[in-house]
């Protein structure tokens, strides 16, 4: 297993006795993992389907034309209609659908007629449909898990871009840092927001949703960075004039050698109390951008654009905005529980009220 | 005299002293002003001075962690002074350095088999295997057990942490080894250790000390010369005996004076100095330590003294200086 430094076990130890941290870290990591394996639990393919003697997996596989099942259409199969007909013909032919058989993207309206519907067992609409009759619960997991990466790949960026430029702005100092210093200020004063709207007014209409997922990334690392040039500049200046910085130079230990076997050892371990809160301030920005409209594209499933429709229908169709929320609020605690544990346990003061 | 192995010529250290952002230097601060010294192969030289004369500054300047202002380090003839990393490197194996507090001056990440393993992986020393068994040799010859490789330095009490400090220094088997108060930080039971582990390491292995300390009786105990050092120059440098039992400059009688006699019957005839150390960025006029002298005269706020002969190999700098 993994040969942590001593210190590093105390830590974990101390982590593991702050009760709503480490069980928030369990019920997340649970989520995670099951957000990972969504496709088999959301799906309007089916897990399994047993046709004339052959089992198709089409969970990850690519599309079976309805002509494959004996259907008379070549476009996707229907799997929940697959089912309905192998049932009412009795053949010994099956299907295995997953717990919820909805996708986050098709309509699934009774009567042909696009409204809210309320949750329905019966259909398997457990949280109900939105205004375009789209199950809920699958447009919240897919949402979730697409804020969810969207909010790591941001706080990587940030930190990989916060930590190489405050750490040479410490290491190097002078010219250097002031230079620096006076374009953070600059740059971390243009406005965010109007700038994320001028960059979505003019992307091209058909750049593709993948692509305009990455250039929202882009625009919000770009104005995100700075912060975490701060606690990186003024920790590796206080690092550098550490003892054994000196000791590293007398043995003759190179620059790069100092910065990456040395200081930024040191230096990371304090950062790693923030990851949680950048990751929750992420979820945070993403849903608040969807819920204006300049988050992700149409029709990407997220929190926002639910929250957004919920508030639209606040009347009418309660359980949009009730099931958005719900989640919204289940994800922020449960991450920023986990962000007080990890940074009461890395806490040198051992004394504490939060347990 | 074989030729000696440091020599220090006229040492200048000066800090600018900067006040704003766009500001140039208002002032200096003059930490280290015009230092001639030597070290002898095997010899060890104390440096004695109260906290803020700039003893670690020239520590700091002779194994070249700063760039000095003025002067030249000539280590067996080569100036260090003004020298690259590169340039640098191969003598970095010869000069090295214990610090004060052995907790700030090993990386707390590193365990401390990495820790004495570094020297000989910057210096591409040998390999893995022959590493190993030179870090295991290196923890033997400073009394630690072998098993000690594989723990982190907050593990280990104040004074086995001063030793792999020096494991640390001697792994590139130095000739000069820069003592900037190694025992300072230590219990006085755990400071003899320290100390009688250093001397039987110079006897070992050859070494030159400069033993930085701002305590007599240590640096008496182990020095064999001792330079005297005030307000960034040196006052006084003699044998350690003669500075012992003949300090000329007033300065030095004083700081003798200080030394506690483990006597309840001695009768302490302590030279009391007024006020404080003047501040290195505006030293005094003429001699530096005319503000708090017992014997200044009117002379000594515009003239300079210079350090003269007054016995042989003891030199002092004062107007009036006389034996006590």
């Amino acid at each position: 297993m993994f040969n942590f430094n001593p210190q590093t076990q105390k830590k974990l130890a101390r982590f593991r006795k702050i009760k709503l941290g480490y069980y928030s870290f369990i019920v997340l990591s649970v989520m995670l993992a099951l957000l990972a394996i969504a496709e088999l639990l959301v799906n309007s393919r089916a897990l399994v389907v047993q046709y004339e003697g052959t089992l198709y997996f089409p969970t990850y596989t690519d599309f079976h034309p309805g002509t494959d099942f004996g259907l008379d259409y070549a476009y996707e199969t229907n799997y929940r209609d697959l089912a309905a007909q192998f049932d009412k013909t009795a053949s010994s032919n099956w299907v295995i659908m997953p717990l919820v058989p909805y996708n986050a993207y098709e309509n699934d309206a009774t009567d042909s007629i696009m409204r809210p519907e309320a949750p329905n067992a019966a259909r398997q609409h457990y949280l109900g449909t939105d205004t375009t009759s789209r199950d809920i619960l699958a447009r919240l997991v897919y949402g979730t898990r697409t804020a969810l990466l969207f909010a790591f790949a941001f706080m990587v960026s940030v930190y990989l871009i916060g930590i190489m430029i405050g750490c040479a702005m410490g290491y190097f100092g002078g010219l250097f840092d002031l230079g620096f210093q006076r374009i953070i200020e600059i740059w971390s004063n243009i406005p965010f927001l109007y700038m994320v709207i001028i960059v979505f007014s003019v992307i091209p209409a058909e750049a593709s949703i993948p692509a305009r997922i990455t250039l929202l990334l882009l625009v919000m690392v770009l104005f995100s960075w700075t912060s975490m040039t701060y606690y990186m500049r003024t920790e590796t200046y206080k690092e550098k004039s550490r003892d054994y910085v000196a000791a590293a130079r007398i043995i003759g230990a190179s620059t790069q050698r100092i910065i990456f076997t040395h200081i930024l050892p040191n230096v990371l371990s304090t950062l790693v109390t923030f990851m949680p809160f950048t990751i929750v301030s992420a979820i945070a920005a993403i849903t608040a951008l969807d819920f204006l409209g300049f988050g992700l594209p149409v029709p990407t499933p997220s929190l926002g654009e639910l929250l957004k429709q919920g508030t639209a229908n606040l009347r009418t169709a309660p359980w949009i905005v009730t099931a958005a929320f719900g989640t919204l609020v289940l994800i922020l605690s449960l991450v920023t529980f986990i962000g007080e544990a990890i940074r009461e346990s890395f806490d040198p003061k051992q004394f504490t009220l939060y347990r | 005299m074989s030729a000696p192995l440091l020599e220090v010529r006229d040492l200048k250290m000066h800090f600018p002293v900067k006040s704003g952002f766009f500001s140039r230097a208002k002032a200096r601060n003059f930490a280290v002003d015009g230092v001639n010294l030597t070290i002898n192969p095997g010899e060890t030289l104390g440096l004695v001075g109260e906290s803020g004369c700039g003893k670690s500054t020239l520590g700091r300047c002779i194994s070249r962690l700063y760039e000095p202002t003025a002067g030249e380090i000539l280590f067996k003839g080569a100036n260090l002074a003004g020298m690259r990393h590169r340039q640098l490197l191969p003598y970095r194996q010869n000069i090295q350095m214990i610090f004060q507090d052995p907790m700030e001056s090993l990386n707390a990440r590193h365990t401390v088999g990495e820790i004495l393993e570094e020297p000989f992986l910057i210096h591409g020393i040998g390999n893995a295997q022959t590493r190993r068994q030179a870090v295991s040799k290196l923890l033997d010859t400073v009394g630690l057990p072998g098993r000690s490789a594989s723990r982190y330095p907050f593990e280990f009490s104040g004074g086995q942490r001063q030793r792999i400090g020096i494991a640390r220094a001697i792994a590139l088997k130095p000739e000069l080894i820069i003592c900037d108060e190694p025992v300072s930080a230590l219990d006085v039971s755990i400071q003899s250790q320290i100390l009688n582990l250093l001397m039987d390491l110079q006897k070992e292995f050859n070494l030159a000390y400069l033993f930085i300390a701002h305590d007599l009786a240590v640096v008496k105990h182990i020095s064999d010369r001792v330079a005297i050092m005030y307000l960034g120059k040196i006052v006084e440098q003699a044998s350690s005996d003669d500075m012992y039992h003949r300090p000329f400059h007033p300065y030095t009688q004083s700081l003798i004076s200080a030394i506690p006699i483990p006597d309840p019957h001695h009768t302490a005839t302590r030279i009391l100095l007024k006020g404080d150390v003047p501040s290195p960025i505006s030293p005094p006029s003429g001699c530096a330590f005319h503000t708090r002298c017992p014997k200044a005269q009117a002379s000594c706020q515009h003239d300079a003294p210079i350090l003269k002969t007054l016995a042989p190999e003891h030199i002092a700098a004062c107007h009036f200086a006389a034996a006590p």
